[in-house]
């Protein structure tokens, strides 16, 4: 078992998620007020969504490459598939964050503020918490998605052993040699992951709905 | 003392002009879609007008004119309104306590002062018991009463309401209406009150102000606005339902269509043959079952009976003019009316009320 791409891919995983978090509560609640440009911001966001990885990983490529935006070769390497992780994932971390942030009742918010709280307060004590559902969701599915990204990580990254070479391009490089047995073992484990984080996001939803409706009785 | 002086055209138009003392509590009247809200909103600053002021205790919260734009408007947070909404508008996640909590997070210190002081105020609402209760296992009412405790937890200037009673049940805006005049007694600030329903504006303010499309038509207090509303836009929105048309000259009315005359008390400020519109409130109207030198004899129509309440619909002889006359329903059996039987109306000519005919762009008409 490739235990090195393992624990690439859950290291991948877990930074993707700790950086990519805040910055999708942070544009999914700027989102609510921009004006005319919302449309436009909103489309380049969901642009991975519809780009094939090919596509992105070429543009990641040239823009990572030589010595990239932060002055270094970024390309073949953990920092350059940690970028475009972040870059693929950026709609599954708004857009559920940004539905939750919609779906607060405007009088909510205007209740707080007549109630004398400041907009940070707001954020805090009160859309944070009613958002709650949305960011988990986000959460999850920037997980599972990055556990099983293959395209755009193998453009970017290549399938360097311990720095590029996640779960899904091992499956992918032992199927080439003919290791079924390797590849399906993998396989298996990505299935289980995936199947494990999106069971305890609707296991704490389910939760949250019988508790919801124990209330109403 | 609270003054409102707004002026907008758009987005929603706006002319309200209106004083609100401490410890009065004035309603803003008028159809959907009046601006009744619109009002409300500006005033705890969640909406701003073009032009005007907005000023509470002498601090000025809200100034804009059309030289300098706007120069002063304090955040909701800095106007200390207690906005009490029409669907309660509860923090959905937090319990009855602590949503009253909110309200003192930024002028109480540490959690169990501000839950001690939030328990008193919920016992004050006698709602104690359902402290620990999340909203959607509280009741209209209860909900209602937890908003209000959250309204005035902060100690506000002034009390804003908006619906406050539309969306619960008759018994329970009855202990709603009691809550409200006993909080009234203890918190001397301006409280003002928007509904659509003139019964409840009635029961409850001490002045009302009639709004239509955004302007605000009259000020007065409820006796006086429906004995005389000020033209016949105010006396159509305060449900008058007879209303009538007629010249006055010097202190005589005649009904227009017929040779009825009426002596009626004026001010003097109508110039002669000036057409007129009149109403004529409900206790200025008398039915008979004899006629009079000065009674109109009429023939009863329809007979709507609402509970204890009839409503008599009669049509008169003199020029055909159609009455509506309100009554108990013992006092229509004691009268023996019934629909197609003849009967006498006496009209109190010094309860009848005129009002100039304005067309309906004259700008007097705006003024309160």
């Amino acid at each position: 078992m490739d235990m090195a791409a393992i624990l690439l891919s859950l290291k991948l995983a877990l930074w993707t998620l700790v950086l990519i978090l805040p910055f999708g509560i942070w544009v999914a609640h700027r989102l609510q007020k921009a004006g005319k440009s919302k449309s436009w911001i909103e489309a380049g966001l969901a642009l991975p969504l519809v780009l094939p990885p090919t596509v992105l990983g070429y543009y990641l490529l040239v823009g990572l490459g030589g010595k990239s935006f932060l002055g270094i070769p970024l390309v073949f390497s953990f920092t350059g598939i940690l970028i475009a992780s972040l870059i693929v994932n950026l709609p599954f971390a708004i857009q559920p964050i940004q539905r939750a942030f919609e779906a607060i009742n405007p009088e909510i918010i205007e209740a707080a503020q007549v109630s004398g709280l400041s907009n940070w307060q707001i954020f805090r004590l009160i859309e944070l918490p009613l958002a709650w559902r949305g960011i988990t969701s986000a959460a999850v599915l920037t997980f599972a998605h990055t556990l099983g990204e293959f395209g755009v990580i193998l453009m970017v990254g290549g399938a360097i052993p311990g720095e590029t070479k996640t779960v899904s391009i091992a499956i992918y490089d032992k199927v080439q040699s003919f290791d079924t047995a390797g590849a399906g073992l993998l396989s298996l484990i990505l299935l289980g992951t995936s199947l494990i984080a999106i069971a305890i996001s609707y296991g704490v939803f389910g939760r949250q709905a019988s508790r919801n409706q124990e209330r109403g009785s | 003392m609270l003054k409102i002086k707004l002026s907008q055209v758009t987005p929603n138009p706006l002319q309200l002009s209106l004083e609100c003392a401490p410890g009065e509590l004035h309603a803003l009247v008028g159809p959907s879609g009046s601006g009744k809200t619109t009002a409300l909103r500006t005033i705890a600053g969640l909406n701003n007008a073009n032009t005007g002021s907005i000023e509470c205790n002498g601090e000025l919260w809200f100034e804009a004119n059309e030289i300098n734009g706007l120069t002063t408007s304090l955040s909701p947070a800095e106007r200390s309104c207690g906005f009490l909404f029409q669907q309660y508008a509860l923090f959905p996640h937090l319990s009855a306590l602590e949503n009253v909590c909110i309200a003192l997070y930024n002028s109480v210190a540490g959690i169990a002062e501000r839950q001690a002081q939030a328990k008193q105020w919920l016992n004050r609402m006698g709602i104690g018991e359902l402290a620990h209760r999340m909203p959607n296992q509280l009741s209209g009412g209860q909900q209602q009463r937890v908003a209000l405790a959250r309204a005035l937890a902060r100690s506000p200037k002034i009390l804003l309401l908006d619906e406050p009673f539309s969306a619960v049940d008759a018994p329970t805006r009855q202990g709603l209406y009691k809550t409200l005049a006993e909080l009234r007694k203890d918190f001397n600030i301006p409280i003002l009150l928007v509904t659509h329903d003139l019964r409840e504006a009635d029961l409850l303010a001490d002045r009302i102000t009639v709004i239509d499309q955004g302007v605000g038509l009259q000020t007065a207090p409820p006796q006086v606005l429906f004995q005389r509303p000020r033209n016949s836009r105010v006396a159509e929105l305060v449900g008058i339902n007879n209303k009538f048309k007629g010249v006055f000259t010097a202190g005589k009315l005649t009904w227009e269509g017929c040779n009825q005359v009426f002596e009626v008390i004026d001010k003097g400020k109508i110039p002669p043959n000036t057409p007129v519109a009149w109403v004529i409130p409900a206790d200025g109207l008398s039915l008979h079952n004899k006629s009079s030198q000065t009674s109109i004899e009429g023939y009863v129509e329809q007979i709507s009976t609402l509970g204890q309440i009839a409503v008599i619909q009669l049509l008169l002889n003199n020029a055909r003019h159609t009455l509506t006359w309100e009554a108990s329903v013992a006092e229509v059996m004691r009268l023996e009316l019934e629909v197609g039987k003849n009967t006498h109306v006496q009209i109190d000519g010094s309860k009848i009320h005129i009002m100039p005919l304005r067309p309906i762009n004259d700008p007097r008409r705006f003024i309160s």
